[in-house]
């Protein structure tokens, strides 16, 4: 009797903070219905369960059932495609035809010298230059990337790890040439370092230094531009590089719990930052293990983070994330068969309560996406938002047995594995070690024995092939940009202020050897002065040294 | 032979997905053999050196960023620089089939795409390297091309009377549920086959397709060791060991599966005469 009155009051908070979140955002009905008519609530519950603890209401610590008070009733997700292709000029082209098409939100790719801190010229980059994303050697790239779209507006999404710090000073300088102050800019860097090393490869310098600059990113940000999302804690690579769901939210959290140390240790107070931390989770193909993938990480987040970090801030036990679908669950053969795939795979994310998402297109086993693939990608998305009411109710797989037992066993699961990190010394040591990397690489082969053996069934790949197999269209990057952008990059090294341009990276070189100093304005001035992301990475290889491996 | 090959797996470029590389060095090794790795981020001039200095016998390279079309054939470029063009390259990643050619002319042995077994990886570098089975003589000609008709009888006279071409013999094959007519045609002979019955795989086929041609026959030399050969190189069997057929012949079938949807039958027949 006790427990249900606790319930009810828990209840009439929750109603409460309903109502101020309508004011705020209106939920898009009067009325929500079923195509029979039949009327939807906003929540479903069992008055038996004990939703205090381990579910609580939508909004509410320990936020299984979302981190907002309405969800989806009031907005949909953000969805949020990733594009980036050879010059920023054509970027900038495929960016405002899918603002037209209603996407909400920008996703940057780089291509891989962006990424690495090699400019479009260095030896390194051959080959590769604008093959994976956008190459972007100076603020005039950036420029053109940005050229007509308004930042105070449109809230743009980097992939950018490494040399974070660079792009988003590029990014804050662009704003400034908009007249947009920084504190009205919004978006996400990933900026996320503990998983290149783990499994995406895009690393420059050591674990230490590169610690260094995040936590100048935080403390920066927290000081001058509030509304961006500092880093986007990443499971997706974890995962693409053959993880299992577990250990992909097992290592993201203990991730995501080194940079909350690391910047505590930099003397920043926990809600200082803690709010503006978001993750990014892949979403792969067993329906129900996803939702409660999802839904478990969000338990463990609100919990370490309130008990662990005695964070008071609310907002700072939120897991807020971004989906991505799983590129490796796609395949070259029967490419049209990964639009199916894809459904389900979006559809777990919605019903994990996912911030925003990413729809892979059908031809990504073989390429780059074209335009054509791309737009059934924002589609399917905008299918499940619009045409199947999935998103009238707020977290409607709760209550399903499986799905609640799903989710606490994984998340007793995902504390066993933090556990064994702890016990490693955190997620730097445990990366350090190869540790998460093993664990990774033992997965994924026996994915791919599984798939050999035919244990798993891989519908077009190990059954259900087809004898031809018709190429689709495929995009393909102009072999001539490489050396269109070299060209543009030395451009502008004749026609800038050197002597400027020497200066500021003098005064970052210097102020990198004070481990207590924060780069981020030396980094803003040198991109100002059309400092390249080579150069100026190529000056912190000076003092960081670079990371070879384990 | 017994010495253990050695495979250097490499990541050429600024690509750092290595899945696909470490699960294929694990596979390999697994396979017997020993592998090593380079790690992520090397230039084509280091992968050669490293296939030199650990004095592997064959170089496996791994892309996805699109950057094959440049960075394989630097790597070949590299070895030949250094004299070491006898060690073969091969490759995979993410690689639309239209490079293949590309890349094979320029020197790359053999590239495997998104969806290939390890096993027929590690069987295809095994026959690169330590070949198990003799090389294998091609085929020495078309044996006869198999037609599947409703009544032979009906059949019959447009290749007698309208081609006038000479019939040899019809005769039935039990075993099969068919009756066959040969038609000789030059060094080869057309072959009509009729269903006997209803359980005949000449009767599905012309419930499924109706009446054409059902199949071609090789004529082969030692038939069981070249499918044994056909096995290694990931090729799909009908029969894994030769069966009799017609004429004291030994016969087995490809699936149509590794073979364009063409069905092909290998047939050797005893020294004296064959089918000739």
């Amino acid at each position: 009797m006790k427990q249900y009155e606790q319930d009810s009051t828990a209840k009439e908070r929750w109603e409460k903070s309903v109502s101020k979140a309508i004011e705020r955002f209106p939920e898009r009905k009067q009325t929500f219905t079923t195509s029979s008519g039949i009327e939807v609530e906003r929540l479903y519950e069992s008055k038996e369960a004990d939703t205090s603890e381990t579910l609580g209401y939508p909004g509410e610590y320990p936020y299984t059932r979302g981190i907002q008070p309405t969800m989806y009733r009031s907005r949909f997700w953000t969805m949020r495609q990733y594009a980036g292709f050879g010059s920023a000029k054509e970027t900038n082209k495929r960016f405002r035809y899918l603002l037209e098409q209603g996407q909400t939100g920008l996703s940057v790719a780089f291509d891989l010298p962006t990424q690495i801190g090699y400019d479009s010229d260095d030896a390194m980059s051959e080959g590769e230059v604008g093959k994976v994303g956008v190459a972007i050697d100076t603020l005039q790239d950036m420029e053109h990337l940005l050229d007509g779209i308004p930042l105070d507006k449109v809230s743009t999404s980097m992939t950018i790890n490494a040399p974070a710090s660079v792009l988003l000073c590029m990014y804050l300088a662009v704003g400034e040439k908009q007249g947009v102050p920084f504190e009205k800019i919004t978006g996400t860097i990933q900026n996320d370092i503990l998983k290149e090393y783990i499994a995406r490869g895009t690393y420059i310098f050591p674990p230490k230094p590169s610690m260094r600059l995040i936590t100048n990113i935080f403390e920066f940000c927290n000081q001058h531009v509030p509304k961006f999302n500092t880093i986007s804690i990443s499971g997706y690579h974890i995962r693409e590089a053959g993880s299992n769901a577990v250990q992909e939210a097992a290592f993201t959290i203990a991730n995501g719990m080194a940079y909350v140390d690391a910047a505590i240790e930099s003397g920043l107070e926990v809600d200082d930052f803690a709010p503006r931390l978001a993750f990014f989770f892949n979403a792969h193909n067993n329906f129900f293990e996803e939702v409660a993938k999802f839904r478990a990480a969000r338990r463990i987040w609100a919990k370490i983070m309130r008990e662990h970090y005695g964070a008071n801030n609310p907002k700072s036990w939120k897991l807020r994330f971004h989906t991505q679908t799983g590129g490796s669950t796609l395949t070259a053969q029967q490419p049209d068969n990964n639009i199916v795939r894809v459904t389900l795979q979006a559809l777990a994310a919605v019903m994990g309560g996912t911030q925003s998402l990413h729809t892979n297109s059908r031809d990504e086993a073989l390429s780059l996406p074209t335009e054509d693939s791309a737009r059934i990608a924002l589609r399917t998305q905008q299918i499940i938002a619009h045409e199947s009411g999935v998103a009238d109710t707020i977290d409607p797989l709760a209550g399903s047995y499986y799905v609640e037992k799903l989710t606490d066993e994984i998340e007793s699961q995902v504390n066993r594995y933090l556990e064994r990190i702890k016990e490693i010394g955190g997620a730097v040591q445990a990366v350090e070690e190869g540790y998460m990397q093993r664990e990774i690489q033992q997965n994924a082969y026996e994915i791919q024995k599984n798939i050999e053996s035919q244990d798993e069934i891989i519908v077009g790949l190990n059954k259900f092939e087809l004898e031809e197999e018709v190429e689709p269209d495929l995009l393909r990057v102009d072999e001539t940009l490489e050396k269109e952008q070299i060209d543009t990059l030395q451009a502008i090294r004749n026609k800038r202020d050197n002597e400027k341009v020497k200066e500021a990276l003098t005064a970052l070189k210097e102020t990198a050897k004070d481990e207590k100093a924060n780069l981020m304005p030396y980094i803003l001035d040198a991109v100002r002065a059309y400092a390249s992301v080579g150069e100026i990475c190529n000056v912190l290889r000076e003092e960081f040294g670079e990371y070879t491996g384990v | 032979m017994g010495k253990k090959i050695r495979v250097l797996v490499a990541k050429p470029g600024l690509d750092g997905h290595d899945r696909g590389a470490l699960v294929i060095s694990q596979a390999l090794r697994d396979h017997g053999m020993e592998v090593i790795y380079t790690g992520l981020r090397q230039s084509p001039l280091q992968i050669a050196q490293a296939a030199i200095q650990e004095d592997v016998d064959v170089i496996g390279l791994s892309s996805l960023s699109g950057a094959h079309k440049t960075l394989f054939p630097k790597v070949i470029e590299e070895l030949e620089k250094r004299n070491a063009s006898d060690i073969p390259v091969v490759g995979g990643g993410v690689i639309p089939s239209e490079d293949i050619p590309y890349l094979l002319e320029k020197g790359v042995k053999k590239i495997f795409t998104s969806g290939s077994s390890t096993d027929l990886l590690a069987n295809y570098i095994q026959e690169l390297i330590d070949p198990k089975t003799e090389p294998i003589t091609p085929p020495k000609k078309v044996a006869h091309i198999g037609i599947a008709v409703e009544s032979i009888d009906h059949s019959i006279p447009f290749y007698t009377d309208s081609l006038g071409l000479p019939l040899e013999a019809v005769e039935e094959v039990e075993s099969e549920g068919v009756k066959v007519a040969f038609i000789k045609i030059g060094e080869t002979r057309f072959e009509l086959l009729e269903p006997l019955n209803e359980e005949s795989p000449i009767r599905k086929f012309l419930n499924k397709n109706g009446e054409g041609i059902h199949h071609v026959a090789l004529e082969v030399d030692d038939i069981q060791s070249r499918i044994e050969y056909l096995k290694t190189s990931g090729i799909q069997l009908i029969n894994d060991k030769a069966k009799p057929g017609a004429h004291n012949s030994k016969v087995a079938f490809i699936h149509p599966k590794a073979a364009g949807r063409v069905l092909f039958e290998l047939c050797e027949y005893p020294e004296e005469g064959g089918e000739a």
